[in-house]
């Protein structure tokens, strides 16, 4: 049942990205909510998990662009590793650390996304203005989508 | 502790190699197996969403005082609310119908065939890359389809269908830095190949040394792109570079015909490629 709603949790974190990037663009921008879903999954479920929910929520976003297929899997993948492996050295769970980690994660992953399309496709696909500013949103945005995770994983116990 | 972390390593090595056959594999049928069976199991999203999207977006401003009324006011104020939505639609719909009469009138002038096809998703991180439109194979898009979008009254080359689903296609943009058209720039009508930058911008380049290539000039697509029909305008000239001193030729940055920023419609003309070209389409043929 934990399986079909995380599923579910999946699906809606992606479909809330897809109607806020058409209907509350601002400046063509938006906090990239795949990412802070990937982010708060990864702080809160245990390693298998949260490196589980960053490859499918990855594949969401590989389907929606037409960058690398495959490449912001591996991304947010890597991201779940790396913040099991954060976990252990900071606490996570202050709005302020997760701030912090969305910032920095935020750039590692668009830099890193940058570094797999120009290897394996020869494209430039991230934009300056994404870049500059995208970071700074998706860092407002992790502490909310952690606290609304972290209250599903309370009441229903996913993750 | 260290059985958590065995699960961990192995799962990011499941996952890592997951992601790089993927990755490595993008031509090959399993992997564009893949990806079609993962778009379809997220299609739902999108699919309710269009649909659904623009009732959203009307629900009236006081939808929450009318649930604090008592029954008989709510039945009257959902009434006067239906009634709302129907004022609302009917006023979105007038001018609507305004823009597309002012640019059917246009596309009736259009020598090749096709269909209007609704925006239905862009996504900010790939704005300049692709977007989704709500037409698909129900509808008779195909592959390699030209996409048209309308700046002012006049028809500019916006892109080609890189994906066809049932009730969705992808469009792959020109300003992707994947895509590429072969052109021809005014007046001499001087063949150049335009690619986009994954910008605003396009750059046209593999323009010899010694051409007049002035700022303004109107570049349209060429006769020999095997991808899109000739005649169609791409953009202009915004600025030229000189020539470096390790190449023979010159390149210059191009405003698109298409703002990406301001399209609401676009136009899928049928190309009706045949079987024997639209393999070569496929091999990257421009």
């Amino acid at each position: 049942m934990t399986v079909l709603l995380e599923i579910m949790v999946c699906l809606a974190s992606g479909g809330a990205y897809w109607w806020w990037t058409q209907s509350l663009t601002f400046f063509g921008l938006a906090p990239n909510l795949i990412f802070a879903a990937a982010l708060s999954a990864a702080i809160l479920a245990g390693p298998v998990k949260g490196i589980a929910w960053g490859f499918f929520l990855g594949l969401y976003a590989d389907m929606l662009g037409s960058g690398v297929f495959g490449g912001w899997a591996l991304t947010y993948s890597l991201m779940g590793y790396g913040v099991y492996i954060m976990k252990h050295h900071f606490d996570m769970d202050s709005p302020f650390s997760q701030l912090v980690a969305a910032l920095v994660l935020s750039w590692a992953c668009l830099l890193f996304y940058q570094a797999l399309s120009l290897v394996f496709s020869s494209i430039n696909p991230t934009g300056l203005k994404i870049f500059l500013a995208e970071p700074f949103l998706n860092a407002l945005a992790v502490p909310v989508v952690f606290q609304m995770f972290f209250w599903l994983k309370r009441r229903a116990g996913i993750l | 502790m260290s059985r958590e972390k065995d699960a961990a390593n192995y799962a990011i090595v499941f996952f890592v190699a997951l992601s790089v056959i993927l990755l490595i594999f993008p031509a090959s049928k399993l992997a564009h197996t893949a990806r079609i069976a993962v778009s379809y199991s997220l299609y739902p999203s999108m699919h309710y969403g269009a649909n659904y999207g623009h009732f959203v977006r009307n629900v009236p401003a006081n939808f929450l005082s009318l649930l604090e009324t008592d029954q008989e006011n709510r039945a009257l104020k959902d009434k006067v609310r239906a009634m709302e939505i129907k004022l609302q639609e009917a006023s979105s719909f007038t001018s609507e119908n305004e823009r597309l009469a002012r640019e059917l009138r246009l596309s009736r002038s259009l020598p090749w065939a096709g269909s209007w096809a609704r925006i239905v998703n862009k996504t900010p991180a790939d704005w300049y890359g692709s977007f989704y439109i709500d037409k698909g194979s129900d509808d008779g898009i195909e592959m390699n389809d030209t996409v048209l979008g309308m700046q002012g009254d006049r028809a500019g080359l916006a892109g080609r269908v890189l994906e066809v689903y049932t009730k969705f296609s992808k469009v792959l943009l020109l300003t992707n830095s994947a895509a590429s058209a072969v052109c021809a720039i005014a007046p001499s009508g001087l063949e150049a190949l335009v690619e986009g930058k994954g910008t605003w911008l396009l750059k046209v380049n593999y323009v010899p040394e010694e051409s007049a290539l002035a700022e303004g000039a109107e570049i349209t697509t060429a006769p020999a792109g095997l991808l899109f029909p000739a005649g169609i305008y791409v953009g202009k000239v915004k600025k030229v570079y000189p020539r470096e001193s390790f190449m023979n030729f010159i390149t210059a940055d191009v405003s698109p015909a298409v703002d990406v920023n301001t399209l609401k419609e676009v136009f899928v003309l049928r190309r009706n490629l045949p079987m024997e070209l639209y393999s070569a389409v496929q091999g990257g043929a421009k």
